[in-house]
């Protein structure tokens, strides 16, 4: 299973009211509820899985359903250059 | 008025000082009026005060902010203490690994930095130097480090033909964002206006060159193209709504709602030497002139676009009609387009472009 990382020079922000934005090299993207829950997430150690399991968990939501959106999420992320593949070797179990 | 309107980003001009004279500049003409600067101390209040204003990226530029380094790393510094992003803008000549390490310890996020030209030749005719060597060597530097790089690069009449090259320039430092920025027109940029306008033929090139290039690099490299507003119909939305999302702080201190709007004389503009940068924002009147639509002429007022462009850039109108309150030249809706139009069919009808004024304090 692959390890999300936010990419360099990406960061990723909650404000005191609880809404979240994404801090990019060409500005500023505010995150809807769901996109902020994952995001929230990515710290270059958890699989996507494991960030999968932890929502399921959380939301009470159908855990195959919720690993296809969390894959999903964060493979438009890395299109986009946000979120970056950790290399295996430096997976941690 | 004043509680729908936050700034999302500060740039924070440290100083106009620079070792370079690009003479598609967008500093003002007058760069010996800012030769006192804000000192540190200043300038942390001022980050202090811009976080609490719910700024969220800073972005530090000038002139070239790495003559000024103790108080870049500093203020990389408290930036991210404040839980702001910063971004440094430079040229590169000065950024040795020492400075960067210094910076990156601080926490400093993305770094811009700007080459003339993809070819040492141009390249160092246009900065007045020889430095296209040592800005190639900061780049490949910078690339390696877990930082956020861009290597912009402004377009214009002596360079635009050779957008392909910077492209393959960034592929082979190992560059993975590029902004390609057509020169827009204000200080010294303005002054050189008919040396540095391309022609509608180069920019249309230029425009598919790049297109072609975004696509087969797509999810390897971020290609951003700003065109020449003078060839667009419509203007460009300048920053976001005058007073909207940014604001500038100059190197004396002066607040600005775009870093071009020094050279609006009919409005004065508060220094965060004298005034909250709180009820700068706010309250004051340069930033409230041209704020939202209520001070639209026709025909903006009545037209679907604007609250897409806002009515173009106020400094602009103000450089180009002597009313920065007036629609943007730039749009083919303004009644005063043929200034504009004067312009690019001047450009298209010259043999050889004017001669290029270097930046000179
Ligand atoms: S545009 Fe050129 S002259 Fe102006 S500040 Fe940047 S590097 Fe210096
Ligand atoms: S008329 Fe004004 S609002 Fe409409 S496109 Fe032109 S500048 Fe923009």
């Amino acid at each position: 299973m692959r390890t999300p990382a936010l990419a360099a020079g990406v960061r990723f922000r909650r404000a005191a009211d609880g809404s979240a934005v994404l801090l990019i090299p060409e500005g500023v993207v505010s995150l809807n509820g769901s996109a902020a829950a994952v995001l929230e997430l990515v710290d270059g150690r958890r699989t996507v899985g494991e960030i999968a399991e932890d929502l399921t968990r959380r939301y009470e939501a159908d855990p195959a359903q919720m690993q296809a959106d969390v894959a999903e999420l964060l493979a438009q992320m890395s299109s986009k250059m946000w979120v970056v593949w950790a290399p295996e070797n430096e997976r941690q179990p | 008025m004043s509680a729908p309107y936050r700034p999302l980003s500060l740039l924070a001009e440290l100083t106009y000082r620079c070792n370079l004279q690009c003479p598609y500049c967008y500093n003002p003409l007058d760069l010996r009026a800012y030769r006192r600067e804000l000192d540190a101390a200043t300038w942390c209040r001022v980050l202090d005060e811009a976080a609490d204003l719910g700024v969220l990226q800073v972005h530090f530029s000038g002139g070239e902010p790495t003559l000024r380094p103790e108080e870049c790393v500093a203020l990389v510094r408290r930036a991210r203490e404040r839980g702001m992003y910063s971004n440094l803008i430079t040229q590169g000549t000065f950024l040795t690994d020492d400075l960067l390490d210094r910076l990156l310890d601080a926490g400093l996020d993305h770094i811009q930095i700007s080459v003339q030209a993809p070819h040492a030749e141009l390249a160092d005719q246009i900065a007045g130097a020889r430095v296209h060597q040592r800005k190639i060597e900061a780049l490949t530097r910078v690339a390696r480090r877990p930082v956020a790089l861009t290597l912009n690069c402004v377009l214009h009449r002596h360079n635009i033909d050779q957008v392909e090259d910077v492209i393959a320039l960034a592929e082979r430092v190992g560059v993975r964002r590029v902004e390609l920025a057509n020169a827009q027109l204000y200080g010294w940029a303005y002054r050189n206006r008919l040396a540095l306008l391309p022609t509608r033929e180069q920019v249309e090139r230029a425009r598919d060159r790049v297109r072609e290039a975004a696509r087969r690099l797509a999810g390897r490299m971020e290609i951003t193209h700003v065109l020449a507003d003078y060839y667009e119909p419509y203007p460009k939305p300048c920053m976001n709504g005058w007073g909207q999302m940014f604001l500038t702080v100059a190197p004396d201190g002066r607040v600005f709602p775009c870093p071009a709007a020094a050279a609006i004389t009919t409005l004065r503009f508060e220094s965060v030497t004298e005034k909250p940068l709180a009820w700068i924002w706010h309250e004051s009147e340069s930033f409230n002139a041209y704020r939202g639509v209520g001070w639209m002429p026709e025909p903006c007022r009545s037209c679907e676009r604007r609250e897409v462009d806002w009515g173009g850039c106020r400094c602009q109108a103000f450089l180009l009609t002597g009313d920065a309150g007036l629609t943007d030249p730039a749009c083919s809706k303004s009644p005063l387009h043929a200034l504009v139009t004067r312009i690019t069919e001047a450009i298209t009808a010259a043999p050889q472009p004017a001669e290029l004024i270097p930046r000179r304090m």
